[in-house]
């Protein structure tokens, strides 16, 4: 094992500190409230963003998303159906065995 | 003349070094052959054919919500998938896909009681009606311990869990999320879709200099020695830096139930009205934990050996990170053939 060069020293020295300066009660309240600021700042910026758009009578985000939700919804009733099909071909194959082995 | 052809090789190397970094998005992963067996919204369960298939029961992936499921397969020659299929194991894996705003309800009820639990039916389906074993990872460990726990019945011969987070008491997540500074339902409120890099970014965050520096450090001291890996840098950076967004409902359910209330472990959790009761687990159980794990370590997993009720329960704790356990150098000689051994003797045809 190769002794480690002076910048590694100082690198494995620096890692450390900054590990435990991200691990303490302060540095986490900072990142707390920056995330918290920083979602709404987004979502404000987006928000705006997405009225210009659908200013000009063009489909804006939030119109996509309404538009993805309905054929989520669509999907999801769909899967319940072809599932409920499912079931029953299951039970109808299971009754076709069973008859299939009384008659022989 | 050393010093004077390090001298010259300089502006090679930088350029080498550059030219890895930048074709970093043009790697191949998740390349086995496989294909698509059932679709739901943004869940696809796909199959792998295992050519010299030797055990009744196939093997169905669960990974994490962040990060992309192809770390199961990261490249030829480093994958787990191909180590299961060679192995005789037919494969299954569950992919979440890349949720968007239109995603905002899905929430830890829909991953567990709908996508995974249609995902095991399907898979089972497919697979002649025969029982599965559920593998999870990270998050999908969580996820395939909730429905084991609400699904005493379903088709599932064995469960492992791979660096599963259960108690997350103590941990810096909780550190960071749990406090009442952060607040999740007001991030949530504000982006229906959380973006994957966020989420990326706090994770590096976590081993910052690490991350952001040694990791380049050592890449161009490999190109100084000549000795660069390519195609394993490049692998594992690329499926790194692809975060899918993070739906808003299960952020702020996971992020809430798990970190500010720790109920999985509590045992208060409730999914579509049902408590989450890991004591009602009674399969056979593996659970592999990473010593240098900081994301989820080893003390938040070691509770669940106590409160499940299996009789068979094997715990194996071995080096490496969150995530070089099972895809690290390391991996397919020491972690790989211990999980096989596991699962071969229990996935006989009954």
């Amino acid at each position: 094992m190769a002794e480690p060069s002076a910048l590694e020293s100082v690198e494995a020295r620096l890692a450390k500190a900054t590990e435990k300066l991200v691990a303490s009660g302060p540095f986490s309240e900072v990142l707390a409230f920056t995330a918290g600021n920083l979602a709404v700042i987004v979502r404000k910026g987006g928000g705006v963003a997405d009225s210009a758009v659908r200013g000009l009578r063009i489909a804006g985000r939030r119109d996509v998303v309404a538009f993805g939700r309905q054929l989520a919804r669509t999907e999801d009733k769909l899967e319940r159906v072809l599932q409920e099909v499912e079931a029953l071909q299951d039970e109808l194959r299971a009754q076709n065995r069973k008859q299939s082995r009384k008659k022989s | 003349m050393s010093a004077l052809r390090d001298l010259v090789r300089l502006p090679v190397d930088a350029l080498e070094f550059s030219n890895i970094l930048l074709t970093t998005g043009d790697a191949e992963i998740g390349t086995s052959p496989h294909d698509v067996v059932w679709t739901h919204r943004k869940t696809t369960l796909y199959r792998y054919r295992s050519s010299s298939r030797r055990h009744a029961v196939p093997v169905l992936l669960v990974f994490a919500l962040i990060n992309r499921p192809q770390i199961f397969d990261l490249r030829p020659g480093n994958s787990f998938v191909e180590h299961l299929l060679e192995a005789g194991f037919d494969v299954f894996l569950l992919d979440w896909g890349e949720p968007d705003e239109e995603d905002a309800d899905m929430g830890l009820g829909e991953y567990v009681c709908d996508e995974l639990e249609w995902g095991i039916r399907e898979c089972s389906r497919a697979a002649g009606g025969t029982e599965v074993t559920l593998l999870g990872w990270c998050i999908g460990g969580t996820l395939v311990a909730m429905h084991a726990a609400l699904e005493p019945g379903a088709p599932v011969r064995n469960l492992v869990l791979l660096t599963t987070p259960i108690d997350t008491r103590g941990s810096l997540y909780a550190q960071w999320v749990g406090r009442k500074a952060f607040d999740a339902d007001r991030i949530a409120d504000a982006m229906p879709a959380l973006p994957g890099t966020g989420i990326d970014f706090a994770n590096k965050l976590m081993k910052p200099v690490t991350n952001y520096w040694t990791t380049y450090r050592k890449l161009w001291q490999q190109v100084r020695r000549g000795e660069a890996q390519r195609s394993a840098y490049q692998s594992m950076a690329k499926w790194v830096a692809d975060n899918p967004p993070f739906p808003a409902k299960a952020y702020r359910e996971w992020i809430t139930w798990m970190y500010k209330e720790n109920r999985l472990f509590e045992g208060t959790l409730r999914l579509r009205n049902r408590r989450v009761d890991l004591g009602r687990i009674e399969r056979p159980l593996l659970v592999v934990t990473a010593g240098a794990d900081h994301i989820a370590p080893p003390e938040g997993t070691r509770p669940l050996l106590e409160l499940v009720s299996s009789q068979d329960v094997t715990h194996l704790d071995r080096p490496g990170g969150h995530i070089g356990l099972m895809a690290g150098s390391k991996a397919r000689a020491e972690v790989w053939p211990e999980i096989v051994e596991w699962l071969q003797e229990r996935s006989a045809a009954r």
